[in-house]
């Protein structure tokens, strides 16, 4: 009895500390005064509202939706190939070509950001929105060639050399069998990648300027000059995202076989 | 197995050369930065950086607050691991989703709930007043403790998931088996656990490191200019100063930091498979 009373206080304990700070955030975001306290001064939703009328968010919305949408579809673009590649094929330089590819796991993103920013945005004339393209890409590639490597892992290479065998051609082989094959990792790369991008502040913190800006960014700038619940609540809504797009693939796809 | 090189190679090639384009060869110029002096090579921009005093404070800040933030997960890491592992399965699920759950919260919002707790008017201060335990609220933003709770918050996850596995690799009876033998606790876990779960510890104690090394979000909003760790001072560096080369010297402390703590797993990581 002794142990079990043991058990629930030091879980209790951590969870409180791990869980209560975002059950602090949503209380905060659904009081009526007028600045970020808890308790909250009594119960509206004015704050959850006025986050969607706020034209900055709504546009560092779309542009952080954009990048990890698109960024990581063009991670996935290079990194399937380059993971079939690792995975298939005898190549020269196989151990220089995996650390290249996921480097950017082991370089702080704010270093990332700064080398994009001093040596393609000002003396290439790249424009800014580009190199954050570029800089969410090469942060997401790591991710899809584990987790894509992983599943190829998982795949007898039998079954593409007996449909070559069979007459089919090599690409066709890996669009008709190998492709469906490893579909599960590739969405679980993909939300894996997501959800990386769309929370990334370091790498986008010299890149965003004036006109582009990621929401994690917006969010760091918006805080600085106003002391209100919008930022709460606009934190509540997203982790909600965050946690239903995980969920939802846990549930239906058991992602964390692949991560 | 296929055996054509050229192939290979040219579905390879695309991610390879977009990761040297866009982030290897951006980022070694920018660390070329620090070994340039007035006349070609040099060691001037290492040594004026660490010539400064607050330079120098704020890189052993940063190492102190990251093997702080390392041990005291270690320590609740433990505690809260053998809990979890002791639990009926259904629950253990159920507790091993809520401490993966802040993994997937912005870090930008699981930081900003702590200005609501920590603030000058925030609960804590209420709570401390309430009780008359105080007057004036106490300053705990800006503070280096504000700090390591923040981190020690963002981190402590991987360190707990970390060794729950090294927990449930260990055999079930070594624990049973030391205290039937009349060992004590202490010595059951430094004569049986803590050898038997060394590499998860490594493991978690490598990601909560460097994850402290180079946070940025956290020491920025909870420390500000008050308590710069060396992301914040490079940030502050570029924007206020203009100056690169300190910020070549700092990005190479973060990169050789980092790597060496990856190329510790890697090792540790051939070794278990062998």
């Amino acid at each position: 009895m002794k142990r079990n009373l043991s058990t629930v206080l030091v879980l209790g304990l951590v969870l409180a500390f791990l869980i209560g700070p975002f059950l602090i955030i949503i209380a905060a975001s659904l009081s009526a005064g007028n600045s970020l306290a808890f308790p909250p001064q009594g119960l509206s939703l004015k704050w959850v509202a006025k986050v969607f009328t706020v034209e900055s968010f709504r546009e560092s919305f779309a542009t952080s939706m954009f990048l990890a949408i698109f960024g990581t579809l063009a991670a996935l673009a290079l990194g399937v190939p380059a993971a079939y590649a690792l995975n298939r094929y005898r190549l020269p330089f196989s151990e220089t070509v995996r650390t290249v590819v996921s480097a950017p796991i082991i370089v702080p993103g704010i270093i990332v950001g700064l080398a994009l920013l001093r040596y393609l945005v000002i003396p290439a004339g790249v424009p800014v929105m580009l190199a954050l393209f570029c800089a969410h890409t090469a942060l997401v590639l790591p991710y899809a060639v584990r987790v894509v490597s992983a599943s190829l892992g998982n795949l007898r290479s039998d079954i593409e050399e007996a449909a070559v065998l069979l007459g089919c051609t090599r690409s066709g082989a890996f669009f008709r069998v190998v492709l469906p094959n490893i579909r599960g990792g590739i969405l679980a790369a993909f939300i894996l990648g997501f959800v990386t991008s769309f929370n990334q502040v370091p790498v986008s913190l010299f890149l965003s300027g004036p006109g582009v800006r990621t929401l994690p960014i917006d969010m760091l700038g918006y805080m600085e000059i106003n002391y209100d619940p919008s930022v709460a609540a606009l934190s509540a809504l997203l982790a909600f995202m965050s946690i239903g797009i995980v969920f939802l693939a846990e549930r239906f796809l058991g992602f964390s076989r692949y991560v | 197995m296929f055996q054509n090189r050229r192939e290979g190679l040219a579905l390879a090639l695309p991610a390879a050369v977009f990761a040297c384009v866009v982030f290897l060869v951006p980022v070694a110029i920018l660390l070329s930065e620090g070994f340039r002096g007035a006349a070609g090579f040099s060691l001037t921009p290492y040594v004026e950086f660490f010539s400064s005093p607050l330079n120098r404070a704020v890189f052993l800040r940063t190492l102190k607050l990251g093997a702080l933030v390392t041990l005291v997960a270690a320590v609740i890491g433990y505690a809260a691991a053998y809990a979890i592992v002791n639990l009926s399965p259904a629950n253990r699920g159920r507790v091993f989703g809520l401490v993966v759950l802040p993994l997937m919260i912005s870090p930008v919002a699981r930081t900003y709930a702590w200005l609501v707790i920590l603030g000058r008017t925030g609960f804590v201060n209420q709570a401390l007043t309430l009780v008359g335990l105080t007057d004036e609220p106490i300053r705990f933003l800006f503070t280096e403790t504000a700090v390591f709770i923040g981190l020690l918050q963002l981190f402590l996850p991987l360190m707990i998931i970390s060794l729950i596995s090294a927990l449930e690799n260990m055999p079930r009876d070594a624990v049973p088996a030391a205290r039937v033998l009349g060992a004590s606790w202490l010595q059951v876990f430094t004569r049986v656990i803590l050898p038997l779960t060394k590499e998860g510890l490594v493991i978690g104690g490598t990601l909560v490191f460097t994850g402290s090394l180079t946070a940025y979000i956290t020491p920025a909003i909870l420390g500000g200019s008050k308590v710069l760790m060396l992301e914040t001072l490079l940030y502050q560096r570029v924007t206020v100063a203009n100056d690169f080369a300190s910020a070549a010297v700092i990005a190479m402390i973060l990169i050789v930091m980092s790597f060496s703590a990856n190329l510790l797993l890697k090792r540790l990581a051939r070794a278990r498979g062998r």
